[in-house]
């Protein structure tokens, strides 16, 4: 199944399938095609959405995390 | 010559295949505590402690600890007497610059450039900036600012800004200069125009909020009140004023570290030494130029002048013209000097803000320059707007509740 | 040897933010940049002295970048510096924790032609962390010296200093042909693979 970032549940994960914005950025981030990425928490409000790959965290505003789309097992 | 990035990536991935081994990763409590520091349910309550403990660390130390509990005694009933004693003649106009007042008891109303110079720079200011700077170190060291950024941003979205500018807003805290520069980590012109004007107008320094505790204990938290809410109003303006986007937030959050020692000692040496360099000779210059404006008779003219605007206006004693005047120079002299004139609670509130958000000293007004000068004269125009708006507003409120 | 005393290389520090370059910088030149743990620490380059066997070099800290394609300010200072010091040698600053996306800037630098050298700091917490980087091993594929280092105790900041005089350009063809494991150019890497100091590739 597919799944936004900016929809996954607290301490959901999957496999990064697609980026469809913001790609140059997000890859120097370690945010890549085929990366294991693992949602940690969302702020209320529309706030950014914190997500760890590689054992990295990253904080994304939540209309960046809509634009990448996760593989769940 | 000239890669894709996809092709670069490949090759990455070629390298890091041959050279890089991953064992299993086990979670330590370092990013247990990063993950509890986020997390809005735990984070929020963290982050407001945080800053509670800040606070009043800050001031305890500061304020009650060693300039009440030492630094008074000091100044008042040894250096100052001692002075007044040893000056020869007071009715020189030297006297008058450096020791000031004769008939003085306090280091705060002589105004001598040795008296309340030394003892505004040393006495309050020093152990003011050496407490604040080793907290906010440990704040930068153990890597909470990007977890706190996280945290504010959406609140920082509404005023045209995103989390990251909290750094800046920390940093000016402590001093606005290097503040000013560290706005160029915002993506944007919007963004960086936005925050240098807040940051230059709402955001006090350590050296103002160690003597704003100092001579007005009581009703500094209001002082920080009012600064926050024109925070908050003059952002959420300007972000719909000035065109240019706001790009979201898209950080690296660093593990927690321990600050190591070397590194705290050696960051809070060289920005003491800062201050002892550039700051105590302005302090001293500040007074010494203010002495001559009043005995020249400049400043009693300019309180003529601008009597109708503070009086009836921003609803202040005109005799505020003059610590405006030293707030050129250095904004923790102005306050200084306010509370050595006669007014209401209310008025010295207002005064305080004023003294404030009018103008960012001059250190600060030299790095604003070298962001861009049509920055600086753009900044320059929100905030006389904003002065002008802001000071009757909170005369008019301070009417209302009947205060003023 | 003599005759190279006097005049003085200069040495940029490009990284990742929040790698290390300003703790290393100060490592190197004893100056007192500031140093953070947030990324954007930086926001303008310090310049420093190191003087190691009779050579002057002025070391420049630059604000981090993630790559050549500046997103703020603070990286578009980094990409300036690059720009501005075409002669310079740059000193690329990798997080052992983090090798990925250093490796991406280190590749824009490279493709410059530019002499290079790589820092491979936080080998500490590489190590706390169960990373494992053979350094050796990125030495030879990358072709240019790389040095592991632990900043915030200094360790292998001794051996940095000392291999900067060794610092050369990679050839992105070089490390693609050694990457598709055939026979390495031997001229380009003689000398260098397995570097024990031994001065045959200047
Ligand atoms: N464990 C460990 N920490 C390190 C090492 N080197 C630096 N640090 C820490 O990493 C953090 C970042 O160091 P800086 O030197 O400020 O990094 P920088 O690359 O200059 O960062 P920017 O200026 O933001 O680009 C600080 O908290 C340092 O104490 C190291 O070798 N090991
Ligand atoms: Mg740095």
């Amino acid at each position: 199944m597919q799944k936004k970032v900016s929809d996954l549940e607290y301490g959901e994960s999957g496999i990064v399938r697609e980026i469809l914005a913001s790609q140059h950025d997000l890859s120097c981030l370690g945010i890549r095609r085929n990366k294991h990425l693992k949602m940690i928490t969302r702020q209320p409000i529309k706030g950014p959405v914190v997500v760890i790959v590689d054992e990295m965290e990253v904080a994304m505003g939540i209309e960046i995390a809509a634009q990448v789309v996760v593989e769940i097992a | 010559m000239g890669l894709t990035a996809d092709e670069r990536w490949d090759i990455i991935d070629a390298i890091t295949q041959r050279t890089v081994g991953t064992g299993t990763y086990r979670r330590t409590l370092g990013d247990a505590l990063g993950d509890l520091t986020i997390q809005p349910l735990t984070g929020i309550p963290v982050a407001l402690g945080v800053l509670y403990a800040f606070w009043s660390i800050f001031g305890s130390f500061a304020g009650s600890l060693v300039t009440d509990g030492f630094m008074v005694k000091l100044f008042d009933s040894s250096w100052l007497p001692w002075l007044q004693a040893a000056w020869p003649n007071p009715d020189s106009i030297l006297y008058y610059l450096f020791v000031g007042d004769p008939a003085a008891d306090n280091c705060f109303e002589a105004f001598g450039a040795l008296t309340s110079g030394l003892f505004v720079a040393i006495g309050v200011v020093l152990p003011a900036v050496l407490i604040f700077y080793l907290m906010m170190t440990v704040l930068e060291d153990s890597g909470y600012l990007p977890r706190l950024a996280v945290l504010m941003d959406t609140v920082l979205h509404k005023i045209g800004l995103h989390g990251y500018a909290i750094v800046p807003a920390i940093l000016g805290l402590g001093c606005n200069v290097p503040a000013v520069t560290a706005t160029r980590i915002l993506e944007t012109r919007k963004q960086r125009f936005i925050m240098m004007s807040l940051l230059a107008i709402f955001i006090p320094c350590g050296a103002q909020l160690g003597v704003m505790l100092e001579v007005i204990p009581e009703t500094v938290g209001l002082v920080m009140l009012y600064l926050i809410i024109g925070f908050g109003i003059f952002g959420f303006v300007l972000d719909r004023l000035i065109p240019g986007s706001n790009p979201e937030i898209l950080i690296d959050v660093p593990p927690y570290r321990w600050p190591a020692w070397e590194n705290v000692t050696r960051k809070l040496w060289s920005r003491t030494k800062g201050f002892l360099k550039e700051a105590v000779p302005f302090v001293l210059l500040g007074v010494l130029i203010v002495n001559v404006l009043y005995l020249t008779g400049v400043i009693a003219a300019l309180a003529d002048l601008f009597a109708p605007l503070f009086v009836t206006w921003f609803g202040v004693p005109k005799e505020t013209v003059g610590p405006l005047v030293a707030g050129f120079l250095r904004k923790d002299l102005a306050v200084a000097q306010l509370s050595t004139i006669a007014m209401t609670p209310y008025q010295m509130i207002t005064s305080v803000v004023l003294v404030s958000i009018y103008f960012p000293c001059v250190a600060t007004f030299v790095v604003m320059l070298r962001e861009g000068w049509r920055e600086l004269l753009a900044a320059i125009a929100v905030l006389i707007a904003v002065v002008f708006i802001y000071g009757g507003l909170i005369h008019a409120i301070g009417i209302l509740m009947g205060v003023a | 040897m003599k005759e190279q005393s006097n005049n003085t290389t200069t040495i940029l520090m490009v990284g990742n933010p929040n790698v290390g370059k300003s703790a290393l910088f100060n490592r190197l030149t004893g100056a007192n940049a500031v140093v953070s743990n947030y990324p954007g620490t930086t926001v303008d380059y310090t310049a420093g002295t190191l003087i190691e066997d009779h050579r002057t070099y002025e070391i420049i800290d630059v604000p981090g970048t993630y790559s050549l394609k500046p997103r703020d300010a603070a990286e578009m200072v980094a990409v300036r510096m690059l720009d501005e010091h075409r002669d310079a040698t740059v000193l690329v600053v990798l997080d052992a924790t983090k090798i990925e996306r250093g490796l991406y800037l280190a590749l824009e630098v490279f493709e410059r032609g530019i002499p290079c050298i790589v820092a491979l700091n936080m080998t500490d917490a590489a190590h706390d962390k169960q990373i494992a980087v053979d350094a050796a091993g990125l030495q030879r594929i990358l072709g240019v010296p790389v040095i592991a280092t632990t900043a915030i105790s200094g360790e292998g900041v001794k051996h940095l200093a000392d291999m900067i005089r060794k610092a050369q350009a990679a050839d992105i063809s070089a490390i693609r042909s050694r990457l598709n494991g055939q026979e390495q150019n031997r001229r380009s890497m003689a000398g260098c693979g397995g570097c024990s100091g031994c001065g045959g590739c200047r």
